[in-house]
Formats: C-alpha cells, sequence, structure tokens
C-alpha cells in the first residue's frame, strides 16, 4: 500500500475512520458487489478474441503450414530454425529494437515536456491546445501521405524550405539514404504519438495535490529537486503506462513506416512485423511468421518487466490505497 | 499549479510556436494541397500562389463533377480517380464504427477498470494481467485467426466485425488506463459515500464517474481514434464498398497512380474533419475538467 504523503495528512486531519473499519467495510460491500460481475465483460470479449488466436498461432508456428504444399505436419521447433536464422529476421529485429528503443521514450519525454508547456498561462493556449493532438486523430496512411510530401527527396517541403533559406546546397535524400530515413520515420512516427502521451500526462500532473509543492519549496527544494521528488513519483505509474503502450505499438507498428518506406531503401526500414507478413503472405510460409510471431511477442515481455522493474509503481501491484 | 507555470515568458512563447507548427503544420499543408492547382505545387522555381486557388477537387469527390484541370486539352491533364468519390461514404462507415467502439469501451471498460483497482478478489491480478497482456501478439499475426473468428460468426464484412476487432484492441488500454485514474480518487469521498448508505453500483454511478468524467473523455478519445485510423483489420475484415472505412479507402487512393496530388491532399483534409470536430468538442470539455481539478477531488 502506497499512501502520498499530501493523501495521508488530509486523511489524518479529516477522516475519523481506522483502517480496520475501512477494511471490513471494504470487505462487506466487496462481497455485495460480486467483482468478477464488473470485470467479467471486458474479460470475457479480450479472452475470446485472445485465448484462441494465440493457440491457432502457437499452432501455426509448431507445423508445417504452407498453402503451396498439402497437408500440414508438425515440426517441432524447425519453423523457429529457419526463421530465426534467416538474415532477414536479424536484420527486423535489430530495426525494430533501434526503432523501439528511440520512440517509445522520446514520445514520454516529448509528451511530458508538452503536458508542462500546455498548462503554463500564455495568450493563446486555447489554440495551442486545440491542435496539438491534431497529429494523433490522422489515420496512418494520411500521415505518411503528408510525412512522404515533407520528407520527400525531390520535391518535399522540407528540402524546398531548407534550400530557399539557404541551409542546404543540395537536395538531401532523406528518405532513400538508409540511416537519414531512420531517423524520419521515427520523426513522423513521434509526431503521430506525442499528443496521446501529453494529453495522459497533462491529466496525471494536474491530479497533484498542490500542497505536495508548497512543503517541498519550504523545505528549500530547487525546481529540479522539485522534479524529482514530488513530480515524478506522483506521475510514474502514467509514465509506467505511456512507456509500455509507446513499447508495444512501436515494437508491433507497421501501417505508418511501411506506407512511407516500404520497409526500404533495401532493409533499412524492415520492422518484425512486416517480415512476419513477408512469411505469411507473400512467402506463404504461415508457420515461419507464427514463430517470429511468437519470439515478438517473448520480445515484448521483455520490455514490459524491464519497464516495470525500472520503474516500480502501484499498477501491478496490489495497492488500493 | 503544476511546475509549469514558472518557465520564462519568452520561453513558453518560443515553445508553445513550435509546438503549434509542428502539430498543426502539416495538416495545413494537406490543406493548401488541396485548393492550389498542381501545376502550381510542382513549378520550379516553386510559385505556389501565382496561379489562385481551387475548390474543384471538393466538387468533385461530393458530385462527382470533373475538375477543370482534367478537361483543359493539351495542357499536363490532371489524374483522376472514380475511388475518391468513395470517401464520403467512408468517412460515415468509420464513424459508425468507432463511435461504437467508443461505447463498448466506456460501457466495458470502466467498470472492470474500477474493480481492478477498488475491489479485492481472487484472480484479480491474474485477470487484470490477462487483459494487458493481451496485446503482446502481434497485430500482423492475429489477421489469420481473426479473419478466421469473425468467418465462424458469420460476421465478415459487416461493421460489427469491425467494431469487436477495434473493442478487443482497445479494451486492454482503456482498462489500464481508467485503472490508473480511478485509484486516485481520494478513497475519503468513497469512504464517505458507504457511510452515507450508498452501495458499489451508486458509488461508481454517482461518484466514481461523475468525478473521472475527463479521463474517461480522454479514454473515449483514444478509443475512437484508434478505431478510425486501424488499417489492418479494416482492410482484411471489411467486404464490399458499402461498408468500406476511411483508412482502407485512403490507403488505397494514397497508392493509387492515377489520383491527382489535388484530389489526394483534398480526401485527406475531408477525412481530417470529423476528427477536427469531435477534438473541438470533446477536447475542450477534457482540458477544462482536467485544469478544474475533477480528479483531484
Amino acid at each position: 500500500m502506497r499512501v502520498e504523503a499530501g493523501r495521508g495528512q488530509a486523511r489524518a486531519a479529516g477522516a475519523p475512520a481506522t483502517r480496520a473499519q475501512r477494511a471490513a467495510v471494504g470487505r462487506s460491500y466487496g462481497e455485495q458487489a460480486l467483482p468478477w460481475l464488473w470485470v467479467l465483460p471486458a474479460l470475457a470479449l479480450v479472452l475470446l478474441f485472445t485465448i484462441y488466436p494465440v493457440a491457432h498461432t502457437l499452432w501455426t508456428s509448431l507445423h508445417r503450414v504452407m498453402i503451396l504444399f498439402p497437408g500440414e505436419p508438425f515440426v517441432g521447433l524447425a519453423n523457429y530454425r529457419a526463421a530465426l536464422g534467416s538474415a532477414f529476421f536479424v536484420t527486423a529485429l535489430l530495426n525494430s529494437l533501434w526503432f523501439t528503443l528511440i520512440a517509445a521514450p522520446l514520445i514520454v519525454l516529448l509528451g511530458l515536456g508538452v503536458a508542462h508547456l500546455l498548462l503554463a498561462e500564455f495568450r493563446g493556449r486555447f489554440l495551442v491546445r486545440s491542435v496539438v493532438i491534431l497529429p494523433w486523430v490522422l489515420p496512418g496512411a494520411i500521415s505518411a501521405v503528408i510525412w512522404i510530401w515533407i520528407f520527400h527527396p525531390s520535391w518535399g517541403i522540407l528540402n524546398l524550405v531548407l534550400y530557399e533559406l539557404g541551409l542546404i546546397e543540395r537536395y538531401v535524400p532523406w528518405l532513400t539514404d538508409p540511416s537519414l530515413v531512420r531517423m524520419s520515420v521515427i520523426v513522423a512516427h513521434v509526431w503521430t504519438q506525442f499528443p496521446f502521451a501529453a494529453v495522459l500526462l497533462m491529466a496525471a500532473l494536474t491530479a497533484i495535490d498542490p500542497q505536495l509543492y508548497e512543503a517541498a519549496k519550504i523545505d528549500g527544494a530547487g525546481r529540479w529537486q522539485r522534479f524529482t521528488f514530488v513530480t515524478f513519483p506522483q506521475i510514474k505509474a502514467m509514465v509506467v503506462v505511456l512507456l509500455v503502450y509507446g513499447a508495444l505499438v512501436a515494437f508491433t507498428s507497421y501501417d505508418l513506416v511501411y506506407a512511407m518506406t516500404a520497409g526500404g531503401p533495401g532493409t533499412a526500414t524492415t520492422l518484425l512485423s512486416f517480415q512476419i507478413w513477408r512469411e505469411s503472405f507473400s512467402m506463404y510460409n504461415f508457420g515461419n511468421g507464427a514463430a517470429i510471431a511468437f519470439v515478438t511477442v517473448l520480445i515484448s515481455l521483455g520490455f514490459i518487466l524491464a519497464i516495470v522493474k525500472a520503474l516500480p509503481s502501484d499498477l501491478f501491484g496490489d495497492a488500493d490505497a | 499549479m503544476p511546475e509549469g507555470a514558472r518557465l520564462s515568458r519568452p520561453l513558453i512563447y518560443l515553445a508553445a510556436l513550435c509546438l503549434f507548427a509542428f502539430s498543426a503544420g502539416p495538416v495545413f499543408l494537406s490543406f493548401l494541397g488541396s485548393v492550389i492547382p498542381d501545376q502550381a505545387l510542382f513549378s520550379f522555381p516553386a510559385d505556389w500562389f501565382g496561379r489562385g486557388f481551387t475548390f474543384d477537387n471538393y466538387r468533385y469527390i461530393f458530385t462527382g463533377e470533373l475538375p477543370r484541370s482534367y478537361e483543359i486539352r493539351g495542357a499536363n491533364r490532371g489524374m483522376i480517380s472514380d475511388a475518391a468519390r468513395q470517401v464520403p461514404g467512408s468517412m460515415v462507415n468509420s464513424m459508425v464504427v468507432a463511435l461504437a467502439v467508443m461505447a463498448v469501451n466506456v460501457v466495458l471498460g470502466a467498470p472492470a477498470a474500477y474493480a481492478f483497482a477498488r475491489m479485492r478478489f481472487h484472480g484479480r491480478t491474474l485477470a487484470f494481467m490477462a487483459i494487458v497482456l493481451s496485446r503482446l501478439v502481434p497485430a500482423v499475426a492475429l489477421a489469420v485467426p481473426f479473419y478466421l473468428l469473425i468467418q465462424a460468426m458469420g460476421l465478415l464484412g459487416t461493421k460489427t466485425a469491425l467494431i469487436l476487432v477495434h473493442s478487443v484492441l482497445t479494451l486492454p488500454f482503456t482498462v489500464l488506463i481508467l485503472s490508473v485514474f480511478f485509484r486516485r480518487i481520494p478513497t475519503e469521498i468513497e469512504d464517505a459515500a458507504i457511510v452515507d448508505g450508498c452501495n458499489r453500483l451508486q458509488l461508481f454511478l454517482r461518484i466514481v464517474l461523475p468525478l473521472s468524467l475527463p479521463s474517461l473523455a480522454a479514454t473515449g478519445l483514444f478509443a475512437f481514434m484508434l478505431s478510425y485510423a486501424e488499417f489492418l483489420f479494416a482492410l482484411v475484415l471489411s467486404g464490399d464498398a458499402a461498408n468500406r472505412p476511411l483508412s482502407v479507402v485512403m490507403a488505397s487512393l494514397a497508392r493509387n497512380v492515377d489520383v491527382s496530388w489535388g484530389i489526394l491532399n483534398s480526401a485527406i483534409f475531408l477525412a481530417v474533419l470529423p476528427s477536427v470536430v469531435l477534438v473541438a468538442i470533446v477536447w475542450r470539455f477534457i482540458v477544462e475538467g482536467i485544469l478544474v481539478g475533477g480528479v483531484k477531488g
């Protein structure tokens, strides 16, 4: 049980209920309300669309499932060996890891900065607040078209502007140079994802008790100390949620990057999802595709565990304070 | 008030300007692209505003009347495709699906999130993990089993199929986010309501939900947006043109080399409009609610 200082004080001052009484109340109405009834509709829907697909994928990954060959014999781990041993897989894995490790933290950091900015008082802030979530509401195919137009090597806006300003001598190949293109797709991806992080972090920031800042100030804490000791612990659960969400979205991303580059040039922006797609729907080797999918699940799980371990919060714990 | 309020003035305005340009700039570009004739857009040296503005592309999408650039003989003809005319209808399809997904998320997600945040029962952590971890499997790998499942239910090509699948994709995050918000409601408020004789359901409906309206709206908006923008399952599960959602139509337009740049940009700008309207309505409500400190209690 984690009770924040401010809340604890408020309770001591105003609420006479002892812990034992509260626990007793909790037990009695908890039992009446049949908690499972509250959870079951959502759980049932999610499980219906999880258990069968996961079982299907697992089964496929252990059998030779190819459209061209009749029969679907059990092949053990052969699909895993074949899929994981290919150079394409290693490239895709590295691309996806790289993409995720940069994009997910960047989204949260940018979201945090934007959330702070939008909470500040300034003229015209309502206008800025209104347009800030525009990027988030566009379908990936649309964002891709817009960002292709911006980054296009021969008629892109970015090159046009930089050239007119005299900052570049010749047009930069934003989408056709293997190292530049990785940066370009991350900019586009972050653009589509940061508003959501900003919205949730704004909500988390405003929920902080202002008395905590007063107390910290009286104790002589500077701005950075106030952030690390007051702000961050209070928004940590939300930061964890956003990092987990950001990592999952980036690691399994497909539409935006694919629409922008089709995985190229070469294999520079081929992510794991394209590799699964290619094995399954271009090579018609569904077994290999499923094997890569399962490896992706394991790595995603690793991401989540790492994030939750690195930033302990009450999110998955037993804390019903 | 959080710490953001204490930055220096010029810095705030500079940052706000950058943020404004970064968020709205690309969308504004697509509006410009829709009203500036293609010839002006691709002229070299660049002369975007020398040929005036045209709304022919929008007229074509709604009425089927060909843009003038298409009629000019001998000139560099604008390209055209009938696919652009599917945009308005597909927008309606996508909005119907997305609104339904939003409703499913709030109606099923909020009670579940509340139970996870506040009730103790056997298997709670397991159930929570099952819901949250269900999203670990890459969507690409789910395409085939989801297709088989929807086929077995006899729902292929229907809007119901998309509503189901999009709800499954969004519910885990709705539950996760709402349970973070619900946990932050001070327990004193709930205890007081219990002492006053509220049961769990009354407490939830009369105290918890009203207090959480901004966060409910935020997660509802999240569900709407994800569904409105989702492409893969929309492509695999949607059937004939009558039920096709916007993301599929837009993706095919974007790849269709017969579609002129002006028409593509007009379609993009149209596609953005409903989200902008929704955002203008719901977003104001969320921001105001957040700032009044609804969650603070």
